[in-house]
C-alpha cells in the first residue's frame, strides 16, 4: 500500500512549499533569492530544542526559535540591503551562500553536528485515515495551504502587499510614486524569517535536527520555487507538494528507492530547461 | 562583482625571450623547483599530505575559475565532476594494468565528454538560473554516488566489492608511491594542467571567452562562434577537473562518497571568490583555503567548525569589497610597489 | 568594386507593431547613408542585415549571395561587419588583441592587423580597452571592421560621443574604407553633416518606410524628408 508514502510526501512537500513561500516573498520583494533560507530555519530548530533542554515550555521555546530566525533575517536585510539593492540577482543570492555558510559555522561552534531529535507535543496525537497520521503532520499540511492563501491575499489587498507586489515590478519606479522602499524591504525580510523559522521546526521534526542537514535543505525548497516560476505562490505550493508525494512514492519501490532523494533536484532540473527553453540572443540598444 | 581580469597584450608573443625570462617569471621557476626539491622534507609527513590535497583542489578551483572569471559562469556543483574523475580513474585502474598517467588521461577524457553532455542542455543558462541547475545537479550527483559508491577492485560496472575485507585501494603511480614523492607528482601535474589552462586563456578562446562574457550580441557580430567556445571551456574544465578527481583517487586508493556532497561544491565555489578568480594565483589560494586552512585552524587549537564562519565572512567581503579575492589584492600590492621602485607599468 | 546590396520587400513584426514595412532599396557603391528620425527602424535595419533579427517577409541579397540564409556569426566570416550604438571595445582585453579577435575569426592574415592599425593611425595599442579614450574606442572598432577582407560594413552612428574634430578624422577614415578594402559602407546617423560630407548615396526611413532614397544631397532637401523631421507639411525653401 503506498497511502503512507503518499501522506508522508505530501508533508514533507507541504514543508518544501512552505519554505518556498517564504522564499518567494523575499525574492519577489527584493530580487534577493536566500540560499541561507534552510540555516535560518535550522538555527530555529537548534534554538527551540536547546531551550526545550533548558526545561522552558514548548511553546515558548518554538516562539523564541522562530522570533530568532526572524531577527536573524531582519537583521540581515537591515545591514546588506543597501548594497545588496546596487547589484545584479546572481549576485544577491551569491551574498546570501555567505550568510548560509556564516550560520552553520556558527551553530556547528555552538552545537556540533550530532543527530538530534526535536519532539513537538503534537507528535504523539494522531489519526487513522487508512494510515496514522499525527496532528504535527496535519498542522504542516493546513499551515502551508493557509499560509499561502493568506499571503496571496495580503499580497492583493494590503497595502503593503500592494507595495511588496509593487517593488517586484519595478524597484525605481516605486520609490520614485513615493513607496516606502526600504520599509517593505524590511517587511519582506521579516515574514521570510518567520516563515522560515517556522519550516524549520516543523522539517527538524519531520526529517532531522542536524544543522548541515538543515541547511542545506535550501535545495529542495528552491526546487519548488523553480517549480512556480519564480512567481507563483500557488504554483510554489503545488510543486512543493508533487516534489514530496513523487519522492515519497519512489521510496515505496526497491527500484527507485535509492534514487528518490534525487526527485527535488531532477525536477528542478527540467522545469529550468523547459522554461529557458527559447533564450533570445539581447542587443544592447543605447535609447 | 564588477571586477574584470586583466590580459596582456598578445603583440608582444608570451615565447619571446623579453616576456618568458621576465623577473616574474624567473622567480616562480626558482620557487617550484624549491618546492619540488626541499617541499616534502621541510613541511614533514603531515602537512605534506595536507599540500597534496591543496594542490589537487586548486586545479578544480582554476576551472571554477575560468568559468567565472572569464565566462561570467557559475557553476556549484564542481566537485561532482572531482567525483567523476577519481570514479573513472579508479574503475579503469583497477579494471586494467594500464600505467597511472595513461589512466589520468582516460579520466580526463571521461571527464571532459560527462561534463559537456550535462552540461549541454544548459549552455544557454546563465547567471542565476545555471547556478541553480549546476547545484541541482550537484544535489544529483550526490544521490548517484551514494547509489554505487566508489569502485575498490569488486566486480562488476561498478566495481563494488562488499565487505572491508575483500576491498583493495588502488595503487600510487609507479613515479609517486611515497607520499614525498606522490607530492611532487601531484605538482608536476597541477602545473601541467595549470598550463593547459594558462595557454587557453592567453590565446584564441580566452580572447574569444573575453568577448562572449563582454557581449554575446557584440561576440556574434565578430564571427565567435559562442556556442562552440562554450563547450570547449566545458570541455577544458571538465577535464582538468577529472584529472584532479584521478590524482585524489590514487592518493588514498579509495574515495568515499560524503566527500562529494552538494555542499561541498559551494564551499569551492566561495574558496574561489575569496581566493581571486581572476588569476591562477587566486586558485592556488583557493586550494589552500579549501584544504590547508581547516588543518590550520586545527593546528592552532581553533574549532574547525569556524572555517564556515571565516569562509562565509570571506566571501561576503569578496563580494563587497574585494572582487578580485585575495590575489586581486595581492597583485594590486606588487603592482604598487613596482611602482614605488619607479619601473614602468609592463604594457 | 564595392558590390551591390539589394533589398526587396523587408518586412519585420514585432507583436502588432512593424517596424519595418516593405522595405527595398538599392544601394550600388561606396559610403551609403540611412537616416529617419527616432523610431525610423534604422537599427532595425542593421539588425536583421547583420543577423540579430528575423525578417516576417523580404529577401536581402549582396552581390547574388543571399544573406539571410546565414546566421550573424556566419555572416561576420562571410564579409560583414556590423558596429552598435553603444561602443563594443571589450575592456579586458588590450587594443591589439580587440582587433586581433575580429581578424582570427574571421579569417584574416597576421599582418593585417598591422594594417588596419596603421590604417585608423592607432598609438599605444597595448592598453587594455578600458584605458582608450573614446575616439580610440572608434577607431578600434573601425579597425576590427576592415580586418579579414570585409564586403559590408554596417556602422551605427560611429561618430556618437566625439567633438567636431574627432569626428572628421572619423569621415576621412571611413571615406576611405570603400577604395581601400573594396567594401561597401553603409552608415546610420543623426549628425546630417556627416552623412552629407561622407555619403554618397542615402535612403531615407520614416515609420519604417522608405520615403526618399538617391543622391544625399538632393534627398536631404527634398520636402517629404523635410516633412518627415520637422513635421509640418508646409517648409520654406531650402536651408
Amino acid at each position: 500500500m503506498i497511502l503512507p508514502f503518499v501522506v508522508a510526501g505530501l508533508v514533507l512537500g507541504s514543508l518544501y512549499a512552505l519554505g518556498g513561500v517564504g522564499m518567494l516573498v523575499l525574492y519577489r520583494t527584493t530580487g534577493v533569492l536566500n540560499f541561507g533560507y534552510g540555516a535560518l530555519g535550522a538555527v530555529s530548530a537548534m534554538l527551540s530544542w536547546q531551550f526545550v533542554e533548558l526545561r522552558m515550555q514548548p511553546l515558548l521555546a518554538y516562539a523564541l526559535g522562530i522570533v530568532a530566525a526572524t531577527a536573524l533575517s531582519l537583521i540581515f536585510g537591515l545591514l546588506a540591503g543597501p548594497f545588496l539593492a546596487t547589484v545584479t540577482i546572481l549576485t544577491k543570492a551569491t551574498a546570501t551562500l555567505g550568510l548560509a555558510l556564516i550560520l552553520l559555522g556558527l551553530m556547528l561552534f555552538a552545537w556540533n553536528d550530532k543527530a538530534r531529535t526535536l519532539r513537538l507535543p503534537t507528535d504523539t496525537i494522531g489519526f487513522s485515515i487508512g494510515t496514522r497520521i499525527t496532528v504535527t503532520q496535519i498542522i504542516c499540511l493546513a499551515l502551508a495551504t493557509a499560509i499561502v492563501v493568506a499571503t496571496s491575499l495580503y499580497l492583493r489587498h494590503s497595502p503593503t502587499g500592494t507595495a511588496m507586489r509593487a517593488l517586484a515590478s519595478d524597484r525605481e519606479l516605486s520609490s520614485m510614486l513615493g513607496v516606502g522602499v526600504r520599509r517593505v524591504e524590511l517587511l519582506a525580510w521579516t515574514v521570510s524569517g518567520a516563515i522560515g523559522g517556522i519550516t524549520g521546526i516543523l522539517l527538524s521534526s519531520q526529517t532531522r535536527l542536524e544543522p548541515v542537514f538543515l541547511t542545506f535543505i535550501v535545495i529542495p525548497i528552491l526546487a519548488a520555487v523553480v517549480v512556480g516560476r519564480f512567481r507563483s505562490l500557488w504554483g510554489t505550493l503545488i510543486g512543493g507538494l508533487v516534489i514530496g508525494v513523487v519522492q515519497a512514492v519512489a521510496s515505496a519501490f526497491p527500484s527507485t528507492s535509492s534514487f528518490s532523494n534525487a526527485t527535488p533536484f531532477v525536477v528542478a532540473t527540467i522545469v529550468i530547461l523547459y522554461l529557458q527553453r527559447r533564450k533570445v540572443v539581447s542587443i544592447e540598444v543605447a535609447r | 562583482m564588477t571586477a574584470e581580469p586583466r590580459q596582456r597584450s598578445s603583440r608582444v608573443p608570451v615565447w619571446s625571450p623579453g616576456r618568458l625570462l621576465s623577473a616574474r617569471n624567473i622567480v616562480l621557476v626558482v620557487a617550484l623547483v624549491a618546492l619540488l626539491v626541499f617541499g616534502p622534507g621541510l613541511f614533514g609527513a603531515y602537512w605534506t599530505r595536507i599540500l597534496t590535497n591543496c594542490a589537487i583542489i586548486s586545479i578544480a578551483a582554476a576551472g571554477i575559475a575560468l568559468l567565472y572569471g572569464r565566462l561570467g559562469l557559475v557553476s556549484l556543483g564542481q566537485v561532482s565532476l572531482i567525483g567523476v574523475g577519481g570514479w573513472i580513474t579508479l574503475r579503469v585502474g583497477h579494471a586494467t594494468s594500464l600505467p597511472f598517467e595513461l589512466v589520468l588521461v582516460i579520466a580526463a577524457v571521461g571527464t571532459g565528454v560527462i561534463g559537456v553532455l550535462v552540461g549541454l542542455p544548459a549552455l544557454r543558462l546563465s547567471g542565476l538560473n545555471l547556478a541553480i541547475v549546476t547545484l541541482m545537479l550537484a544535489g544529483a550527483f550526490e544521490v548517484i554516488f551514494t547509489v554505487t559508491g566508489f569502485p575498490n577492485g569488486g566486480e562488476g560496472f561498478l566495481g563494488r566489492a562488499t565487505g572491508g575485507v575483500l576491498q583493495q585501494p588502488l595503487a600510487r603511480p609507479a613515479l609517486g608511491t611515497t607520499d614525498p614523492e606522490y607530492f611532487r607528482y601531484v605538482v608536476v601535474v597541477t602545473i601541467i594542467m595549470f598550463v593547459i589552462i594558462g595557454l587557453h586563456l592567453a590565446n584564441r578562446p580566452g580572447r574569444a571567452w573575453a568577448a562572449m562574457r563582454q557581449s554575446e550580441a557584440g561576440a556574434l557580430a565578430a564571427g565567435i562562434g559562442t556556442v562552440r567556445y562554450r563547450l570547449w571551456a566545458l570541455a577544458v574544465v571538465s577535464a582538468t577537473t577529472g584529472v584532479a578527481g584521478g590524482l585524489l583517487a590514487g592518493n588514498a586508493g579509495l574515495l568515499d562518497p560524503i566527500s562529494f556532497k552538494a555542499p561541498a561544491s559551494i564551499l569551492l565555489f566561495a574558496t574561489v571568490l575569496i581566493g581571486g578568480a581572476y588569476s591562477l594565483l587566486g586558485a592556488v589560494i583557493a586550494g589552500f583555503l579549501s584544504q590547508g586552512l581547516p588543518p590550520l585552524l586545527d593546528a592552532l587549537g581553533v574549532d574547525g567548525n569556524l572555517i564556515f564562519v571565516i569562509l562565509g565572512l570571506g566571501m561576503i567581503q569578496a563580494i563587497t569589497t574585494a572582487p578580485r579575492g585575495i590575489a586581486g589584492q595581492l597583485q594590486g600590492l606588487a603592482r604598487r610597489i613596482r611602482g614605488l621602485f619607479g619601473k614602468k607599468e609592463r604594457p | 568594386m564595392t558590390g551591390t546590396l539589394t533589398v526587396e520587400g523587408l518586412t519585420v513584426v514585432y507583436g502588432g507593431v512593424k517596424p519595418l514595412n516593405q522595405v527595398s532599396l538599392v544601394f550600388e557603391r561606396g559610403v551609403c547613408g540611412l537616416v529617419g528620425p527616432n523610431g525610423a527602424g534604422k537599427t532595425t535595419f542593421f539588425n536583421v542585415l547583420s543577423g540579430f533579427a528575423v525578417p516576417a517577409a523580404g529577401r536581402v541579397d549582396f552581390d547574388g549571395q543571399d544573406m539571410l540564409v546565414m546566421n550573424a556569426a556566419k555572416r561576420a566570416r562571410w564579409g560583414l561587419r556590423r558596429t552598435f550604438q553603444q561602443e563594443q571595445v571589450i575592456h579586458t582585453l588590450s587594443a591589439w588583441d580587440n582587433i586581433r579577435l575580429a581578424a582570427e575569426h574571421t579569417g584574416a592574415r597576421r599582418g593585417e592587423i598591422g594594417a588596419a592599425v596603421t590604417f585608423v593611425g592607432l598609438e599605444g595599442v597595448d592598453r587594455v580597452g578600458s584605458e582608450l579614450t573614446m575616439l580610440e574606442r572608434r577607431l578600434v572598432e573601425i579597425a576590427k571592421a576592415v580586418c579579414g577582407s570585409p564586403k559590408l560594413v554596417l556602422l551605427d552612428e560611429p561618430g556618437a560621443g566625439l567633438d567636431a574634430a574627432e569626428t572628421e578624422k572619423l569621415i576621412g577614415l571611413i571615406s576611405r574604407i570603400p577604395e581601400e578594402f573594396g567594401a561597401m559602407v553603409v552608415l546610420v546617423d543623426h549628425d546630417m553633416d556627416l552623412v552629407s560630407t561622407v555619403c554618397g548615396t542615402t535612403a531615407v526611413l520614416d515609420f519604417g518606410e522608405v520615403i526618399a532614397l538617391g543622391p544625399t544631397a538632393q534627398v536631404l532637401a527634398s520636402r517629404e524628408v523635410r516633412k518627415a523631421y520637422l513635421g509640418t507639411a508646409d517648409v520654406e525653401g531650402a536651408a
